[in-house]
């Protein structure tokens, strides 16, 4: 399939080159540390190849793909493909060790909930009435074959982005010798070490900053960063702040969750589940993060 | 939620989502992971002739900063029977076996096959390949292999050279090894007639050979789809490069028989006069490889050409070509055909005359003899979602040789004295990180 040029926009930079591209509604971006324009071409090429082809197969706001046709099942077993069968693996797997607050299944909760920074809190009977579709204990799955009660959505948006970060990088890796950092929307990887040893230096922004506004650098050498935060998600009411973060046990936000929290971890799948597991700790998420002994930046 | 670390399970999950592990991590300031392959492949050639299985395992770490740690280790086993280079007759022919101890009969109009191989070979490697300035890479290797007459002793240095932003590769290597031969009962001495069992008098003890070898090599990406290769190389051989085990029919120049002989009374030997070959101890290749990768649209071809010509006469040419097809998005099949063809050494014959004086070398090995062969396969391959590779290749070998007609006396012709040779080679192959 022939990618329009336009997509992707190259350009270099003093020792490395700059890739850009939008994916998951986010600008991305690819730098690589290379002389090579065709070698930077390429990596660029692959990242995007790859955001997009996850975004095309996971997104929930697309139909026809295999997401829509889990959600579109109306009980009947799906069977599913190796990669998304590695991917509800995962999903069981966090929900067991989140004791249930992580949970692919929570997304129709949104029906209830519009976090637009406004002021609607939901009504309490529709949540109430939305909460038998919501729980990875309602669904059955049995590698390759998976199957929930009728009603019920799944959604991967809560480690998608930062999967496709990962295998974003590792296609980078298999394509250039020297260093690569990818960049989705703010969740990054570096795929390896400069060659001098010197840090990426990674601008975090802070929540609701205003653009332009000076950003925490984090220095990255090796691994990966991966940030989650409500900086444009959230409902004011009564001088309460709901965060976007819902707990898939009440379908009420999680309570005094922080603003937004950064973790560097290996991989940028294990950074975005702990940021995403932290904000679920709500008033706990820092004591939760030095447990694990994670560099972290919480914002409140 | 549990109390405390969810880290490690968390690490468990991801990599077994991500299918591996990730390179390098956050943390640490070094630290690789081992790739490995691993290949098993099963050799047959038809009518009893050689069987060989070999197992082999190529372990690769990478660390940080493009330095590579390659190990490998191949153990392989050998049995069957090969030609030995005596002609076909009309009636049966006995000789006495390499050991000196014992002997084996080959049928009337047969192209006498020396059965008793029967080899075990373990052979190591390791290599270390890292940058040594900006756009310098040295790799330096060691190899020993053993077996039970032979044992084999090599180092290689290899430096490449980067330019034009990375798209051409300049290299240049130096290899030498030094190989030592123990032939079971002993060396021959070249052109000694095949004595009675038990009398080793023309036995000599062990022998050794060196090689040093030369390489010059250029890479070019031509654009973002095609690469060529060129490669030159130079090998200079000299010590012992007989092969201890083979022999000529000395036969009558105007029926082509075999010259008859009896064994001493009491023993058992030889019905025939046979004489041990004799090579040159020294041999000068010059080899010339060019290859063209293409990748079309998923697909990859691969072509590729080999002249070598050395001082023995031998001229080859190799034309190879695969085709790598995908299947989906995690499995391949790839085709593969390769021809190879090459003429006799100058001292290749088929038999050596009685009452002639006897020349200074002379072989009647096939491998040194006028031949052409094909190779017919193809390779199936499948990556697991953990990015795991399995690999299994089915291949045909077909050899066929060439005797100068002029060369056939006699009888000789009344029976095919080529051991064209047919050959299945089955290999299955796993690829995976640790």
């Amino acid at each position: 399939m022939a990618t329009a040029p336009c997509r992707t926009q190259l350009e270099q930079r003093p020792g490395h080159w700059l890739g850009r591209f939008d994916a998951m509604a986010s600008p991305c971006e690819v730098l690589v540390e290379t002389d090579s324009e065709q070698e930077a071409r390429a990596v660029l090429e692959a990242v995007a190849g790859c955001a997009w082809r996850i975004e095309a197969k996971y997104s929930r706001y697309r139909d026809g793909n295999v997401v829509h046709a889990i959600n579109s099942s109306a009980g009947r077993p799906i069977r599913v493909d190796d990669e998304t069968a590695d991917l509800l693996d995962f999903a069981a797997q966090l929900h067991q060790l989140s004791d249930g607050l992580f949970d692919v299944t929570s997304g129709v909760l949104r029906r209830a909930w519009r976090f637009d920074g406004g002021q609607q809190l939901p009504d309490a009977e529709l949540i109430k009435q939305l909460l038998p579709l919501v729980g990875w204990h309602r669904t059955a799955w049995r590698r390759p074959t998976f199957r929930m009660e009728p009603g019920m959505q799944v959604d991967f948006g809560g480690f998608g982005k930062e999967y496709a970060v990962d295998q974003a990088a590792a296609s980078a890796r298999a394509l250039t010798t020297g260093s690569c950092l990818v960049n989705l929307g703010g969740d990054l990887a570096v795929a390896r070490p400069r060659r001098d040893g010197s840090a990426w230096q990674v601008g975090v922004e802070a929540a609701g900053a205003a653009p332009g506004q000076a950003a925490t650098l984090i220095p990255l050498r090796s691994g990966a960063l991966a940030t989650s935060g409500d900086a444009h998600r959230y409902l004011l009411r009564d001088g309460r702040r709901y965060t976007h973060i819902l707990d898939p046990r009440t379908g009420w936000p999680v309570e005094d969750a922080p603003r937004s929290v950064t973790v560097v971890a290996d991989t940028c799948t294990q950074a975005g589940m702990l940021t995403t597991l932290a904000m679920l700790q709500g008033r706990q998420a820092e004591a939760f993060l030095r447990d694990e002994g994670v560099r972290a930046w919480v914002q409140r | 939620m549990k109390n405390g670390k969810i880290g490690s399970a968390l690490a468990a999950a991801t990599y077994s989502l991500l299918g591996t592990l990730p390179a390098p991590p956050a943390v640490a300031e070094e630290s690789g992971r081992w790739d490995l392959d691993t290949a098993l492949m099963y050799y047959s050639e038809g009518d009893d002739r050689v069987q060989d299985v070999s197992l082999g395992i190529l372990a690769k770490r990478s660390f940080d900063d493009d330095r590579v740690l390659n190990l490998d280790l191949t153990v392989d086993t050998l049995t069957g029977a090969s030609p030995s280079g005596a002609t076909a007759l009309g009636a049966a022919q006995t000789f006495t076996r390499p050991s000196g101890k014992g002997t084996y009969t080959t049928p009337a109009g047969a192209i006498p096959l020396d059965d008793s191989f029967l080899d075990t070979r373990v052979a190591l490697g390791v290599g270390w390949t890292q940058p040594l300035a900006r756009l310098y890479t040295l790799s330096a290797g060691l190899g020993f292999s053993t077996e039970y007459d032979y044992t084999h002793l090599g180092a290689n240095l290899s430096l490449a050279r980067d330019f034009n932003q990375r798209n051409t590769t300049v290299s240049a290597g130096l290899a030498y090894s030094m190989d030592d031969i123990d032939p079971v009962g002993g060396a021959p001495l070249p052109l000694s007639a095949m004595a009675d069992v038990g009398d080793l008098s023309n036995r000599r003890g062990t022998d050794s050979k060196d090689v040093l070898d030369l390489l010059l090599g250029v890479t070019q990406v031509i654009n973002r789809t095609t690469i060529v290769r060129l490669n030159y190389s130079y090998s200079d051989a000299s010590g012992y490069l007989t092969d201890p085990y083979k022999i000529l029919s000395l036969v009558d120049p105007l029926t082509g028989d075999t010259l008859g002989r009896s064994p001493a009374p009491g023993t058992e030997g030889p019905s025939g006069v046979y004489l041990f070959e004799s090579r040159p101890d020294t041999r000068a290749k010059h080899a010339l490889f060019g290859e063209v990768k293409k990748f079309l649209g998923g697909k990859v071809l691969d072509v590729s050409y080999r002249f070598m010509t050395d001082d023995w006469g031998i001229d080859s040419h190799t034309v190879e070509g695969k085709l790598r097809w995908p299947i989906g998005d995690s499995m391949f099949i790839e085709p593969q055909l390769r021809y190879y063809t090459q003429t006799a050494a100058d001292f290749y014959q088929v038999s050596l005359l009685s009452g002639e004086p006897l020349p200074l070398y002379a072989s009647a090995d096939s491998r040194l003899s006028d031949m052409d062969a094909i190779t017919v396969g193809v390779k199936f391959g499948w990556t697991t979602p953990s990015s795991n590779e399995w690999s299994a290749r089915l291949a045909y070998y077909s050899q066929t040789g060439n005797v100068d007609g002029s060369q056939l006396i006699g009888s000789q012709n009344d029976f095919k004295q080529y051991p064209d040779m047919d050959a299945v080679i089955v290999q299955f192959g796993y690829r995976f990180r640790l």
